[in-house]
């Protein structure tokens, strides 16, 4: 378990993640529609919008990220649940901040968490559980 | 499992296509909420069909496993100055693909 | 944790990532969930095993193959601009692996672009990162990224000159928005000085950027030369 202070510390970062229409939004009781537009924007369609010219860099795979790769197959393979749900939640629910900021297969092993546990395949308590229990056991390594 | 969640099962046939090859259309601008793969870029554009390609689930009701509603879909082809303001090359061109149903006659 | 890691101005202060020993967030998360679903029956330990060994036996190699074959081949490439996938069990690729019925996001709707000397194909998925896995493996990172999706439609000649790849204004640039089910793969032109070059000569030319359409194969260039960003667990690396 992270101390106090260094849950202090991350209480701090949290504040950070603001992505934001960058215009005053208090006490917005009415929209103009194209605000409106702006929010209902799905994140994934992001085609022609403005960038800087990058190094476009290979990356190897780890391991984890095939894992997820093949997890997310293997669930739509059994009928959990089917590849254009899995878009939708990896590349679209999770709002903007986290479209933008985690990585890419961590987005899908997200997306299958949160289909699992609104499926109620899994309870939320016993993935949390399960996560904590998985933690310890690599820790005592 | 279920079977209807798999590719291994042609969804049934959505009846006859609309359009063909060489057909004027225009993408539809229908209102974003929750799910979308029409891209911004190419609503309100007229393009030209460049294939007939198959039939499938349209994206808003297969991104919430909703089985049955089955569309024809299309590769539309643009120029890319019909796109893009300015942009500066005559001959450039951007294929993607789109159901029938985001899919307008086009007279120009 | 004595020192402060607040994000700064520009990100330049994030935490510090993990060290090799300690065990990643995502990690843990894709091992709590894949053991979950295992152990609810949603899917067997053998179901993930099998998908894997398909995941692992798939690369650019084969769609090299296809392409050398089409280039000595008139009548294969007609097969193969015709139904692709059709076409792919001639080189050994059948889409309906491993399932069956092919993979939950893959589909079997390959369509392979045929350049000509005035005509150049590039693929983008604007929408998330849809690529011929069956033929060409896993997709690059840089494939995924939102700069490449965001301005490869746009500002196509830019993106390709930060490739390398310079055309000049009289070819015309096809983009590929692969934003559905169909799966894109080019077909380049052969390059001159490959006359009489075996299959296998030529399919060494074709690596996986030129099927993409970010290069152009040409005799010598065998190789597509990124940076290199290293795992710190490559697949093959076992925590236990
Ligand atoms: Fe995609």
């Amino acid at each position: 378990m992270a101390g106090r202070e260094e849950l202090v510390q991350q209480q701090e970062i949290i504040s950070f993640l603001q992505p934001a229409l960058h215009m005053p939004q208090n006490w917005n009781y009415e929209l103009a529609s194209p605000v409106v537009k702006a929010y209902l924007h799905p994140p994934h369609d992001v085609g022609g919008q403005f960038d800087v010219p990058a190094i476009y860099e290979e990356k190897e795979e780890e391991q984890w990220e095939l894992n997820t790769y093949v997890t997310c197959e293997v669930l739509g393979w059994r009928g959990i649940w089917n590849s254009e749900e899995r878009r939708r939640r990896a590349d679209n629910d999770l709002g903007y901040a986290m479209y933008l900021g985690i990585p890419y297969y961590g987005r899908w092993i997200l997306a299958a968490a949160r289909m699992l546990v609104d499926k109620k395949h899994i309870a939320l308590s016993e993935l949390i559980e399960k996560i904590a229990e998985v933690k310890a056991r690599y820790a005592r390594k | 499992m279920r079977e209807s969640e798999s590719r291994g099962t042609p969804p049934a046939a959505a009846g006859k296509a609309r359009f063909k090859v060489g057909d004027r259309v225009r993408v539809k601008d229908l209102p974003n909420l929750f799910y979308s793969r029409t891209q911004m870029y190419v609503r309100g554009a007229v393009g030209t069909i460049a294939a007939c390609t198959y039939q499938d689930l349209i994206p808003e009701d297969e991104a919430f496993n909703r089985d049955g509603r089955i569309e024809q879909y299309y590769i539309v082809r643009f120029r890319q100055k019909d796109l893009w303001p300015g942009y500066p090359f005559d001959n450039d061109t951007l294929q993607t693909e789109s159901p029938e149903r985001w899919l307008e006659p086009a007279d120009d | 944790m004595s020192h402060a890691h607040t994000p700064g101005n520009g990100g330049a202060e994030h935490p510090a990532a993990p060290t090799v020993d300690e065990i990643t967030d995502f990690e843990v998360l894709e091992i709590a969930v894949r053991e979950l679903a295992i152990e609810h029956g949603l899917f067997t330990a053998e179901d993930h095993r099998r998908f894997t060994e398909w995941a692992e036996s798939i690369g650019p190699a084969a769609g090299s193959r296809l392409v050398a074959k089409a280039w000595v081949d008139p009548a294969f490439k007609e097969r193969v601009l015709k139904d692709a996938v059709k076409a792919c069990k001639e080189i050994g690729i059948d889409w309906a692996e491993p399932t069956g019925f092919g993979t939950p996001s893959d589909y079997m709707n390959l369509r392979v672009l045929e350049d000509t000397p005035t005509l150049h194909h590039v693929i983008v998925c604007t929408l998330c990162s849809c690529y011929p896995r069956p033929l060409l493996g896993m997709s690059p990172e840089w494939y995924r990224t939102t700069n490449y999706r965001r301005r490869l439609v746009r500002w196509p000649r830019q993106v390709l000159a930060e490739f390398g790849l310079v055309l000049p204004p009289e070819v015309e640039i096809r983009v590929e928005d692969s934003n559905q089910k169909c799966r894109f793969m080019v077909l380049p032109v052969r390059p001159a000085g490959t006359e009489n070059w075996t299959e296998e000569q030529l399919a060494e030319i074709v690596t996986r950027d030129c099927m993409i359409g970010v290069a152009l194969p040409r005799p010598g260039r065998t190789a597509d030369v990124h940076p290199m960003h290293r795992a710190r667990r490559p697949v093959g690396s076992s925590r236990d």
